[in-house]
């Protein structure tokens, strides 16, 4: 390979210090003993003492974790099937299904939001009719996360199972399989690499969501992503700070750990 | 394990569809010591709130959960818009909401709103005179004052001292000093509005052009910084960057608790001043609980506890000898009966549709787009 060009990689230098200088200011500002953090007043880990004796941070996070896991879950399931069906049968309507699939990406956050805002007061006023009732919460957030997510997931499985014929599939029935075991035995080995960095992918975009999160979450039930961003306009406290550096922190090892597990294997067996 | 995942799904999802929410009526048995869990809608012990962050000392929650054995439930929003939007939709039940006065038309108009019954509130009487029967809500029929901001300029006084308290500093002829204005365009209108003698909800189409002009010459200055947030000016004042910066009074003071070289004052002829308003959301579930903590909130004492932890101006009368020494020194703290009446503190109203909104929309993104 060509060693690249010194300006090149000055350039990369440069963009990587745009993209994370911003982060490395903010670990230091945690550090800050000034409650606003526009001038540096000395070092102090008050902050992170503040952060951990809030309840509400303590409830966010076990919501947005609660969150992320279980709409992980069922996207990637779901997700991993959609895709296999995609791959699977050619028929003429995978343009459409495609097509259909990739909309919750390019639509903006916020017209799925209301959208979905709008469509379970819609159910709950249907529901109410025959006495049944339900309010915004965990379910609704879960559900909304989990329409986003399942588009991401088939289509990393989907594309990482583009590369393979259809062969497979006939020389696992030659063997005498049903198309539940070739699935489960052949393809999904095949595929797990492009199911895990889907499930990744989903984990990190459920985490992140602000948008649709605070317009499905109802009343009494937020996440994280939405305890931060509503204290902008009043001037995020130092303890939000200390937050980020952590979550930043869990990120990396998130993404180390990722990396790990999705290193192309050997399919044993 | 894995094989019954996909039934595991299904049934998770079925769930999902028929999850009920069931009255519960068994009561904890109230030995005041624990706050009972939040229960359904309107059980009558779960109080729900949405609001601007950092906006209530947590101490004054935890008194009214254990004087009335409630739990208290707050959700944070950082618009007017936002809020609005949440609420619209449907989607979410909370008692009690505290918007700025200029959305509550709209919120009049979307009947978002029930009447507060200022009867059952025996501590209206504690609201200061200029908050009582504003031009956005006659009789005070749907909002009780919460808490206010009227917009000041401040300076760090390390770096600059002002010869005046007067907005010519930023819009007379002099190119001096280095300042930032705040991001909105009702106030920086508004401001430009005061300092030609004007009422900051003018509809009147020359006192507009003459407002228009001006701004445009005070955004060419060299010493116009940017546009920016309330808490960014702090900010920028505390690291030296600017030397007058138009803030709301309430994020330069908790600032200048910090820095006492922080300043701030009511620029002369006059300013703008925005409230926060207590209002019972129509879809209310617990209307008699949110009333009595109305009520609470309006009680001398805790309303000053909420602004000397806040430091956003307070409309009680009975919490002003409560106050912080620190808040009660600062002028621009609390404008005067008498400013108000004057004229020189005035509220930003929302102004009437059709042509007049459109023109300060097109002066503002002129303004921006400079």
């Amino acid at each position: 390979m060509r060693r690249s060009h010194p300006l090149l990689s000055a350039w990369a230098w440069l963009t990587y210090a745009f993209l994370y200088l911003p982060i490395l200011v903010l670990i230091v500002f945690s550090f800050n003993d000034s409650k606003f953090g526009a001038t540096w007043q000395g070092f102090t880990t008050k902050w992170y003492s503040v952060l951990f004796a809030r309840s509400d941070v303590r409830e966010a996070v076990t919501n947005t974790l609660l969150v992320a896991l279980s709409s992980t879950l069922v996207a990637t399931v779901l997700g991993t099937l959609i895709g296999f069906g995609l791959w699977r049968y050619s028929l003429r309507w995978r343009t459409p299904l495609t097509f259909l699939l990739v909309m919750p990406i390019v639509i903006p956050d916020v017209v799925m939001g209301v959208m979905l805002l709008m469509f379970y007061a819609l159910v709950r006023g249907g529901m109410e009719l025959t006495g049944w009732t339900f309010e915004n919460g965990f379910w609704t957030v879960m559900l909304a996360h989990v329409t986003f997510q399942i588009s991401y997931v088939s289509l990393t499985v989907r594309s990482r199972l583009a590369g393979y014929g259809q062969d497979l599939m006939e020389a696992a029935a030659d063997l005498g399989a049903n198309t539940w075991q070739g699935f489960r035995q052949v393809i999904l080995p095949l595929a797990l690499p492009g199911v895990l960095s889907g499930a990744l992918l989903a984990f990190t975009l459920s985490l992140d969501d602000f948008v649709v999160t605070y317009f499905t979450s109802g009343s009494g039930f937020k996440t994280l992503p939405v305890l931060i961003y509503t204290s902008v306009k009043k001037g995020v406290t130092p303890d939000i700070n200390a937050l980020s550096a952590l979550l930043v922190l869990a990120t990396v090892l998130l993404l180390v750990a990722g990396n790990a597990l999705t290193r192309p294997r050997r399919v044993e067996r | 394990m894995k094989r019954h995942l996909p039934s595991a799904i299904c049934l998770l999802l079925l769930l999902t569809a028929c999850h009920r929410v069931e009255p519960k009526d068994t009561a904890a048995e109230g030995n005041g010591t624990t706050t009972p869990a939040p229960q359904s809608r309107n059980d009558g012990r779960t109080l729900r709130l949405f609001m601007w962050s950092e906006y209530i000392d947590p101490e004054v929650v935890r008194a009214f959960e254990k004087q009335n054995n409630v739990k208290v439930v707050i959700d944070t929003f950082e618009s007017n818009e936002a809020m609005l939007a949440k609420l619209q939709g449907g989607g979410a039940s909370y008692d009690l909401a505290t918007p700025s006065n200029y959305v509550i038309a709209t919120m009049l108009r979307a009947k978002l709103l029930q009447p507060m019954d200022k009867a059952q509130l025996k501590n209206f009487g504690n609201v200061a005179a200029g908050f009582v029967d504003p031009p956005f809500d006659p009789g005070n029929t749907y909002t009780v004052p919460y808490q206010f901001a009227a917009t000041g300029l401040a300076y760090n006084s390390g770096r600059y001292t002002p010869k005046q308290e007067d907005w010519s500093l930023i819009f007379g002829p002099e190119d001096t000093v280095k300042f930032a204005l705040l991001d909105d365009p009702r106030e920086v209108i508004g401001a430009a509005l005061k300092y030609l003698g004007y009422s900051v909800n003018t509809q009147k189409v020359e006192e507009l052009r003459e407002a228009r002009n001006l701004l445009r010459r005070t955004v060419q200055k060299q010493g116009f910084e940017s546009f920016a947030g309330g808490p960014e000016i702090r900010n920028k004042l505390l690291a030296g960057t600017i030397d007058l910066g138009q803030i709301y009074v309430g994020d330069l003071l908790s600032g200048a608790a910090e820095d006492e070289r922080l300043k701030v004052f009511l620029p002369t002829p006059g300013t703008t001043i925005s409230t926060d308003l207590l209002v019972l959301l129509r879809g209310s579930p617990n209307p008699a609980l949110a009333r009595s903590f109305v009520d609470f909130v309006l009680d001398g004492e805790n309303s000053a506890a909420i602004s000397n932890y806040t430091y956003y101006g307070n409309p009680n009368r009975a919490a002003q000898p409560l106050l912080d020494p620190f808040l009660k020194s600062q002028k621009a703290f609390s404008p005067t009966d008498e400013d108000f009446q004057a004229g020189r503190v005035e509220f930003i109203n929302e102004l009437p549709q059709g042509r007049v909104p459109r023109l300060y929309d097109r002066i503002w993104t002129e303004l921006k787009s400079r």
